[in-house]
């Protein structure tokens, strides 16, 4: 999966963005709002930044057509496209990669690790092991763990600045993408009973693909529920009643 | 195996590696991992609200699967 970031003074312009650069529909990107600044009465013009997944059915399809020799557009607009590999810090790469599988290794699961992507601020690495169920964890928290303490061995290799993001056998796109249909269904259900519905607890990550996902329907509300680091969302759906209020 | 992954850990997080003890302490249907650190390093091991034992657990966890041996993680203070 490609993660890109693009930013606008609002939702709609850093869309327009994204849009335009990566060259696809609007309804075929699939983005989340990693900051919002909503204009202020002081300081005029607010700031929202998006982070926008290619899905790999995308990358798929870009290498086909390469390979089929179909090139359309000029080249500087084809490699837009893809992401762009952030000024790689070889020697920084190599020791998380190799703090990695030593972990790995020691938890009896010897793995091969690669480099997913890289970008500004973030390294995702891809893990290949036998053990890759047990790895992801029940609701994916033993990669969570691994994730957690990767990073902060990394923050101790002089990596403060750079996120570590683990995946394996495509899982984080793979649980994305299936918590975004779970949201819908609900959000659905919830429309049509009047009734709220609680979800399972979710880490902040994912409570905020939902939050976002959830965010566009003017009619659904959702608020998290609980303490710790894994709440539940309840989605609600606003009265009629409290849309007129607004 | 994972007295070396708690050791491995512990030694990647703390300022003081040479400090770090794991005492292994065999059980019938468990094994007690007893991790020492130096004083200034407890917080490195712990975490806020206990974030990073708690990482550390679920990972002897997800390591002891095979052995289909329970691991219990004791951070002495």
């Amino acid at each position: 999966m490609i993660v890109r970031e693009f930013e606008g003074r609002n939702e709609k312009e850093a869309i327009d963005r994204a849009i335009e650069e990566l060259g696809l529909d609007r309804n075929e990107i699939d983005f989340e709002i990693v900051e919002a600044k909503k204009p202020g009465i002081l300081f005029r013009g607010g700031k929202v930044k998006i982070r926008v997944h290619l899905l790999e059915e995308h990358e798929e399809g870009e290498q086909y057509e390469e390979e089929a020799g179909l090139e359309e557009g000029p080249p500087e607009q084809r490699s837009a496209r893809r992401s762009l590999p952030a000024a790689s810090n070889g020697e920084f790469e190599a020791k998380v990669i190799e703090f990695a599988r030593g972990l790995l290794d020691r938890m009896g699961f010897p793995a091969e690790i690669t480099v997913n992507f890289r970008e500004e601020g973030r390294l995702g690495l891809d893990i290949q092991s036998d053990g890759s169920g047990i790895l992801i964890g029940k609701q994916g928290k033993t990669l969570e763990a691994l994730q957690f303490i990767v990073n902060l061995a990394a923050g101790r290799m002089g990596g403060e600045t750079t996120r570590i993001v683990l995946d394996t056998q495509d899982y984080r796109s793979r649980r994305e993408r299936s918590l975004l249909r779970m949201a819908n269904q609900v959000a659905d259900q919830v429309r049509r009973s009047r009734e709220s519905q609680l979800l399972e607890p979710l880490n902040p990550f994912e409570r905020r693909l939902i939050h976002t996902s959830l965010a566009r329907y003017g009619d659904i509300e959702t608020v998290s529920e609980g303490d710790g680091l894994y709440k539940r969302i309840r989605v609600i759906c606003r009265s009629d009643r409290d849309m007129r209020r607004e | 195996m994972e007295k070396d992954l708690v050791e491995y850990i512990a030694k990647t997080l703390v300022d003081d590696p040479a400090g770090v003890v794991v005492t292994v302490i065999e059980g019938e249907k468990s094994t007690i991992l007893e991790l020492k650190v130096s004083d200034g390093d407890i917080g490195k091991v712990i975490g806020k609200h206990g974030r990073i034992a708690k990482a550390v657990r679920t990972l002897l966890s997800a390591a002891s699967t095979k052995a289909g041996k329970r691991v219990v993680l004791e951070i002495l203070d």
